[in-house]
């Protein structure tokens, strides 16, 4: 029963979307939009799950004393400290964000986010320099086509080739990227309705999580 | 000299030449000139092609780590159309730090219009949790998904969501976009609910988005720091007003044109490093380096 119910509601929601979806009738549109915002609160739920895994996870390493630890606490302060702030902030404040969360955020979220991205400049540079090399034809045709985009991207190309660099990086990126990531969605998307369909019939259950039946 | 040093260049000297040369550009601006390219335009005369009082949603779905490259393109597109007189529809559904970079947006921007009324001209929504829930169901009705705007306003007594009940009243959603959420907005709105979708992402997120390019997915990609000068250029071009805002130091500093100075030195680096790595390569005998 425990697994019983809830794959009837996945298969009934499931279905009812790709019902309605062909009988476009006033009575059946309606089912469905009363589905769609449902399912703006059910997803909201997500986020509160997120938090107690992590909460979970992390206070499990903190007591196995795990490698890492103390880096859990900072982590669990972290979002506590935010979390606190932030409901306050939505209960008490007129514009929804309380003085010490925008502080926090402004001189401590953003800085350190922005700085971790920015250290991307500087591993990029040392690690093309390392192993960006024409070791063999497809490696050669890759960096080719890397150094044409990258000077496409800026400037200096067309200044080099009288305007030809841009041209050159555009048609890389319309004609042979923008095939090939034609077929990387096409592939993920066909498999993302085959995993769709393996869960409404019930054949995949481990969203479900470990049976004790 | 034994090449084989050479070969391996100790990479705190590849940082040290990589941070003069980010560091060059930002205390003496070159100013190199940027060529707007079609899937830049291709928003530019989507926005040209508006009626004044048309609106448009823009979606901050990105954070801090992108702001470098999305700020700028997010204030070029806001003044273009608060310009046109174009209403904005500011939501977010980024969690990390989504709404916080369309409050810090419009605070930059809107102080350059006298006339610009909140609620009439533009409304922030806020964030949205849900991801594709809040998209699908904003098929429906908007002012459903937000009830209440950022300050926890109401939006049902406001004057620019009375004219927007849905997608049907939208011209055109733009996506500042970080990670997979452009490509939602493609997959879901523009291909459910026929509404012209535009997305501003990342660098490295701007190959994926050519596909949707070219399947008429999307009307536009603005990608990165290139695809937002672009923009800047084009509104350089077009008028008046933006030549004046983009001549002030203040506003250079930020701009995506000054940034590109930094990246295209960059860029440069990069590429010197790549040719000098694989002329040591081969001069090493094709010997592995570390």
């Amino acid at each position: 029963m425990r697994r019983t119910i809830p794959l009837v509601l996945t298969f009934l929601v499931g279905m009812y979307p790709i019902f309605a979806f062909f009988v476009p009738h006033a009575t059946v549109s309606g089912v469905n939009q009363w589905l769609d915002k449902a399912l703006v609160i059910v997803a909201a739920f997500a986020l509160p799950l997120g938090v107690v895994n992590l909460v979970g996870m992390n206070l499990e390493k903190i007591k196995q004393r795990r490698a890492g630890w103390p880096y859990a606490i900072v982590l669990l302060a972290g979002l506590a400290v935010m979390a606190y702030f932030g409901v306050i902030g939505v209960i008490k404040g007129d514009t929804g964000f309380h003085p010490t969360f925008e502080v926090l955020f402004e001189s401590m979220v953003s800085p350190l986010q922005a700085t971790m991205f920015s250290l991307l400049a500087f591993y990029v540079a040392s690690a093309a320099y390392r192993a960006f090399r024409a070791r063999n034809v497809e490696a050669t045709i890759l960096l080719v086509a890397a150094i044409i985009v990258m000077m496409g991207r800026i400037p200096f190309g067309d200044m080099l080739t009288g305007g030809r660099m841009t041209p050159l990086s555009e048609w890389i990126m319309n004609k042979p990227n923008a095939a090939a990531q034609r077929g990387i969605i096409i592939g993920a998307a066909l498999g993302a309705a085959s995993m769709s369909i393996r869960v409404i019939l019930g054949i995949e259950r481990t969203y479900l999580g470990k049976s004790r039946d | 000299m034994n090449l084989k040093k050479l070969l391996y260049i100790d990479r705190r000297i590849i940082y040290l030449v990589v941070a003069i040369g980010a560091l060059i550009p930002i205390i003496r601006p070159i100013g190199l000139p940027v060529v707007p390219t079609e899937p830049v335009i291709g928003l530019f005369d989507k926005l040209q092609s508006l009626s004044p009082g048309d609106a448009v949603i823009i979606s901050y779905d990105y954070g801090p780590s992108s702001e470098p490259e999305l700020n700028p393109m997010s204030a070029a597109i806001l003044r273009h159309c608060f310009h046109r007189d174009i209403r904005v529809i500011i939501m977010a559904i980024f969690p990390l730090g989504g709404v916080n970079m369309a409050i810090r947006q419009l605070e930059r921007v809107t102080g350059e219009f006298e006339d610009l009324e909140y609620g009439t001209d533009f409304v922030n929504l806020g964030y949205k949790d849900g991801g594709q829930a809040p998209m699908k169901a904003m098929a429906v009705s908007i002012r459903e998904v937000f009830p209440n705007d950022v300050d926890g306003n109401d939006t049902a007594s406001m004057p620019i969501m009375s004219k927007v009940q849905n997608y049907d009243d939208v011209k055109v959603v733009i996506s500042l976009a970080t990670g997979i959420i452009g490509e939602w907005w493609a997959d879901l709105v523009n291909a459910q609910f026929d509404v012209p979708v535009a997305v501003g992402c990342t660098a490295v997120s701007a190959p994926k988005y050519y596909a949707f390019l070219r399947s008429n997915q999307m009307i536009a990609v603005l990608g990165g720091l290139r695809g937002a000068s672009e923009y800047e250029e084009l509104l350089r071009r077009n008028f008046e007003w933006a030549r004046e805002v983009y001549s002030d130091p203040d506003e250079m500093k930020q701009s995506a044109t000054t940034g590109m100075d930094v990246q295209s030195i960059i860029h440069v680096i990069i590429i010197a490093f790549i040719i000098f790595g694989n002329v040591m390569y081969f001069a090493t005998g094709k010997e592995k380096g570390r």
